[in-house]
């Protein structure tokens, strides 16, 4: 049996976060009843013209930006001509051979390089509705600005694609483009994928899967098909090109293709719209409004001694990670915002969207403030724990809830006074200890810092516990 | 300078007539000689009526009326008016009533502009005689057993046959001109990128201009300068140079007038003799004249014919029976649905073009016809620009014979096509020409003289024509029998 | 020449049905028409691909919300459709 590799392409399209559809006035907002966000102009009537929105072309910049790609200096738009009820002019106004981005990339965390063909904007359909064998259609969703990414094959694995998309939101994100929610529709994936033994050079037959809307179903129908096409090669087959649809029920693909999909599209120039002309000037422009991206932050994170595991969670939200930067600025020890953020923040903030969303009533300088103390020793950890908590809970600062009593260090004398007394007032721990079990001294520093209020150094206090104990 | 519209709107001013009663005169016209001239295909009198109410009104108040105000009117069916049916006398179209207004119609309507009704023209714009509308053609005022000419022949009737003071029509290949032509009328096809096309049902989006057809090359102005302007709507537009109107009757210093050779091929003798008597009329006001070769203009029809039908088979895509219009009454299935209402809503002609227009786009042929007339749309371009250098104005023939006799234009397309051979290039190139009467043939039908300027210089455009309207006293205007109206 | 094959597919993209008792006619027909067409290539001189009139670029519309149209209006000419949505198909 020859092994076989799995060479996969990806087309991604990305609803732009515009307030306004892309050749008209008519809102993006989503939900809303059926066909009350349209226009004589979303809706084709005749006469009607489109008026391109300066923001999507802007959007689908910065998103070219962000992935390395050349910004085209003159683009255009073009007519993709086919007919099906959800396309109310039966042409998508699209780009053809000149879109605005091209020869990009993405860096995946193995190193391997996924080169982006080109971006381009477009507009969405609106929306077909089966109903007990009757069909509808609902325009609010027509006319909603798209940017497609196009990949060259260059994944090899159901993993990278997987990774590759999950970058790729976080990018969109990030620059503000698009919230890029699949189950909302804001994200889509076709998937080309052919198969061929290893160690081949030819590029087999791909097919290609259309509108997966999850990751789990994207990555169930990439292995599906991975296993359909290798059979096929093996039972010495031929695997045909065509559309195929995941069917998440049966776990199947099943072919999309009907006799009416003429897939002529008949491209030209869009005679109603003008080209795009971009200037060096612009696209700088543009770039100084890129913020700190994903991957050069995580890099980041990780050279100031953040663990990867809690870098990663930490730039997974652009005002996370700003939030980050801000109340880390000027610290010593940076990790120890981290840990508040990851540790105790996500605890309380557990969703992806409360996250992406960041409404704490902690303001950056409050933590920074709190670490401060930490640093200083002026708090310690235990305490500055649980003063978070009511920090988050009210938004005050620390120093609301921490009296300069609780501030003020104990001194070495005071320690030793308090250690002495907890060794008088546990007699059977102090009896456990030295009957040889370990875990006792632990009962012992823990009355130490029950009697300090948490104000006391536990190394110091356990050190001392264990010198008194020893000479007995 | 007097045309008609200043003569209107003087008698208005001067409450020599109201505005009811001047309206009242058309309709009665209309409702008494439509019935033979078929130029409208729908009558807006009560919408008229009302705005010649709120005209009165102004004028009984003493208000002083801005030119157009007052003026009756009509719009070709192409052009969207929300409330009032709008089909393109398509039978696709039957019943759609647009929910917004043209840009331009919207400009005229704030200025009370009084619309008597639509007119007939080719279903899409598509033809050259009026008879392809599913009202059946549009006839010639000066003779009823000739056509009105196409797309636009509605309007030219319309005007033609007094039933309306001006018309607004469109000109893709020159549906203006050529009804104008015919029908002794002053017809403007501007500028491209002057006049909103906001509104204007498309039929070849890189070629269509809307423009007056009126009784004298002054109303031309006023109606050009009132409805060109820089529309947000249109991201195509541009907008006027300046206003042409009140520099209407200045003189050019010098004037060359060139002759482009190939436009003279195959022009009837009588069209070549009156022409010829133009070309004097202009030598005598101290015009130079220049002989031109444009080789472009040969290959200007079959590039025209690629990249409309190519750009209409775009553009008629949408009709599919599931927003609006005619929708086809058994049908098993959506694509069944959209197929049938298709072939049965539309004409032979519109339907022959989009085929043509989808295979022109089509993998394998689209470098051979499409890419190969934009590369060629270039070169005609080039040749204007070229000739331009050396002469102010063109001059030439609108049509290369009179009116046809009905039904002659269905017989042979590719002989229909070829009539359009002196009005194609201009929109090729995007450049303003205005066709006027220059003569009458042997039948009285008229005949029409064109003038083609470069880009944005309708000035003096119409300032060349303003000159040969003086120099002839307006002999070639001559009235038709038709209207009830004494003014008109 | 164009075939009947040829203008059946095109009919196909069109959407448009070509009965049987017109496609001899239809075919002469459009051969002819792309005979016309095909005068072009007669035509010597080239220019690079002709780029739109005046050279007009970047016109752009802002990104402000403004009141859609209200629903009864976009439902309109389908006879105010049903619940809201445009019917397409009904299965009989």
């Amino acid at each position: 049996m020859r092994e076989y590799e799995l060479i996969a392409g990806l087309e991604t399209h990305i609803e732009l976060s515009t307030k306004t559809k892309i050749f008209c006035s008519c809102t993006t907002a989503f939900g809303g009843e059926p066909n009350t966000h349209c226009c004589p102009i979303c809706i084709g009537l005749p006469g009607t013209l489109p008026k391109l929105n300066r923001q999507a072309v802007r959007y689908g910049i910065l998103a070219g930006l962000a992935t390395n790609c050349k910004i085209n200096p003159v683009s255009k738009m073009d007519r993709k001509n086919y007919v099906y009820p959800d396309l109310p002019k039966a042409y998508q106004v699209s780009q053809y051979d000149k879109p605005l981005c091209s020869d990009g990339y993405i860096l995946l965390d193995s190193g391997r390089k996924i080169r982006l063909t080109r971006i381009h904007i477009e507009e969405d359909a609106g929306k077909l509705v089966h109903e007990r064998g009757n069909s509808f259609v609902d325009y609010n969703r027509g006319g909603i600005p798209l940017i497609e990414i196009v990949t060259e094959p260059d994944f090899r694995s159901v993993d990278e694609v997987r990774e590759y998309v999950e970058k790729l939101q976080l990018l969109m994100k990030y620059i503000g483009v698009s919230d890029c929610k699949m189950q909302e529709g804001s994200l889509r994936c076709d998937v080309n994928i052919s198969v061929r033994p290893k160690g081949s050079l030819a590029l087999g037959t791909r097919t290609e899967i259309k509108n997966m809307n999850s990751f789990a179903f994207m990555e169930q129908a990439l292995e599906y098909e991975f296993e359909r096409q290798v059979d096929l090669l093996e039972s010495g087959e031929p695997v045909v090109q065509e559309t195929l649809r995941y069917n998440d029920m049966t776990g199947e693909t099943e072919s999309m293709r009907s006799k009416e999909d003429a897939h002529d599209y008949r491209y030209f120039k869009e005679p109603d719209l003008v080209t795009i002309c971009t200037s060096p000037e612009e696209i700088e422009q543009l770039r100084a409004l890129l913020p700190e991206l994903p991957d050069r932050k995580k890099a980041r994170y990780l050279s100031m001694g953040i663990h990867e595991g809690g870098a990663a969670a930490l730039i997974r939200s652009r005002k996370v990670a700003e939030f980050f930067d801000e109340a880390a600025k000027g610290l010593q020890t940076p990790q120890l915002a981290a840990a508040f953020i990851v540790g105790q923040m996500f605890s309380r903030y557990s969703t992806a969207t409360q996250r992406d969303e960041w409404e704490t009533p902690v303001t950056p300088s409050r933590l920074h403030e709190l670490c401060v103390m930490v640093e200083s020793g002026r708090c310690n950890r235990g305490l500055a724990k649980t003063t978070f908590e009511k920090m988050m809970d009210t938004g005050k600062g620390a120093t609301a809830f921490l009296s300069a009593d609780d501030l003020a260090e104990i001194d070495n004398n005071q320690l030793k006074k308090i250690c002495q007394e907890v060794l008088a007032e546990n007699v059977s721990a102090v009896q456990s200890y030295l009957g040889g079990k370990e875990t006792a001294l632990k009962a012992l520093v823990g009355a130490v810092m029950r009697k300090t209020r948490g104000r006391a150094n536990a190394a110091k206090a356990e050190q001392l516990l264990v010198d008194s104990l020893k000479k007995g | 300078m007097t045309g008609m519209i200043e003569k209107l709107n003087s008698l208005l001013q001067k409450k020599k007539i109201s505005c009811i009663e001047l309206t009242q005169a058309y309709l009665n016209g209309i409702a008494r000689d439509n019935g033979v001239l078929n130029a409208y295909v729908r009558v807006t009198e009560e919408r008229a009526l009302e705005t010649a109410a709120v005209v009165d009104h102004k004028l009984a108040a003493g208000q002083i009326l801005s030119p157009l105000e007052g003026i009756p009117m009509t719009l070709k069916d192409n052009i969207s008016t929300r409330g009032v049916e709008t089909t393109c006398c398509s039978k696709i179209l039957q019943g759609y009533t647009p929910i917004y207004d043209a840009s331009v119609w919207q400009t005229l309507k704030r200025q009370n502009a009084v619309l008597l009704g639509k007119t007939n023209m080719d279903e899409f714009a598509m033809g050259s005689s009026c008879e392809t509308s599913c009202y059946g053609g549009a006839v010639n005022p000066f003779d009823i057993d000739c056509v009105a000419g196409g797309s636009s022949g509605g309007g030219a009737a319309a005007v033609a046959g007094n039933l309306a003071a001006y018309a607004l029509g469109s000109d893709t290949g020159g549906s203006i001109r050529q009804p104008a032509g015919f029908c002794g009328l002053v017809g403007l096809k501007p500028t491209y990128g002057t006049v909103s096309r906001f509104g204007l049902i498309a039929y070849a989006s890189s070629l269509d201009q809307i423009g007056p057809l009126c009784k004298s090359v002054a109303d031309a102005a006023l109606v050009f300068d009132a409805i060109s302007c820089q529309d947000p709507m249109d991201s195509t537009s541009i907008g006027q140079k300046e206003p042409t109107w009140p520099q209407l009757t200045q003189k050019p210093e010098k004037l060359i007038i060139g002759i482009v050779k190939e436009y003279f091929k195959g022009v009837n003798p009588q069209i070549e003799k009156a022409l010829q008597n133009a070309v004097h009329t202009y030598e005598k006001m101290g015009a130079e004249i220049v002989k031109l070769s444009m080789p472009a203009v040969s290959y200007a029809l079959p590039v025209y014919y690629i990249l409309a039908c190519a750009e209409a088979s775009s553009n008629l895509g949408r009709y599919d029976g599931i927003r609006y219009g005619y929708r086809t009454k058994h049908y098993n299935s959506v694509y069944e649905m959209i197929c049938k209402t298709r072939s049965e809503g539309f004409g032979p002609e519109v339907q022959r073009r989009i085929l043509l227009g989808s295979y022109v786009l089509s993998a394998g042929y689209y470098d051979a016809y499409y890419k190969k007339a934009q590369n060629l749309r270039g070169a005609v371009v080039q040749g204007f620009d070229e000739a331009f250098s050396r002469c102010d104005v063109i001059l030439a023939p609108t049509v290369p014979a009179t009116a046809f006799p009905k039904g002659f234009a269905a017989q042979d397309q590719v002989q229909t096509y070829q009539t359009d051979v002196c009005t194609v290039p201009v929109n090729i190139a995007g450049i303003p020409a205005l066709s006027m009467p220059c003569g009458y043939d042997k039948k009285g039908l008229p005949i029409g003289m064109q003038l083609i300027a470069n880009r944005f210089e309708e000035a003096k455009l119409l300032q060349i024509a303003y000159q040969f309207e003086q120099a002839t006293d307006g002999e070639f205007y001559r009235k038709t029998k038709w209207g009830c109206c004494q003014y008109a | 020449m164009i075939t009947e094959e040829e203008i059946l597919e095109i009919a196909v993209l069109s959407k448009l049905y070509v009965p049987e008792e017109q496609l001899e006619q239809l075919t002469k027909d459009m051969a002819e028409i792309l005979a016309f067409a095909d005068t072009i290539n007669t035509a010597g001189a080239q220019v690079e691909v002709y780029e739109g009139l005046d050279g007009l670029s970047n016109v752009f519309r802002e990104d402000e919300v403004e009141q859609s149209y209200p629903i009864q209006e976009i439902l309109q000419n389908v006879g105010g459709g049903e619940n809201g949505y445009f019917p397409v198909h009904k299965s009989r």
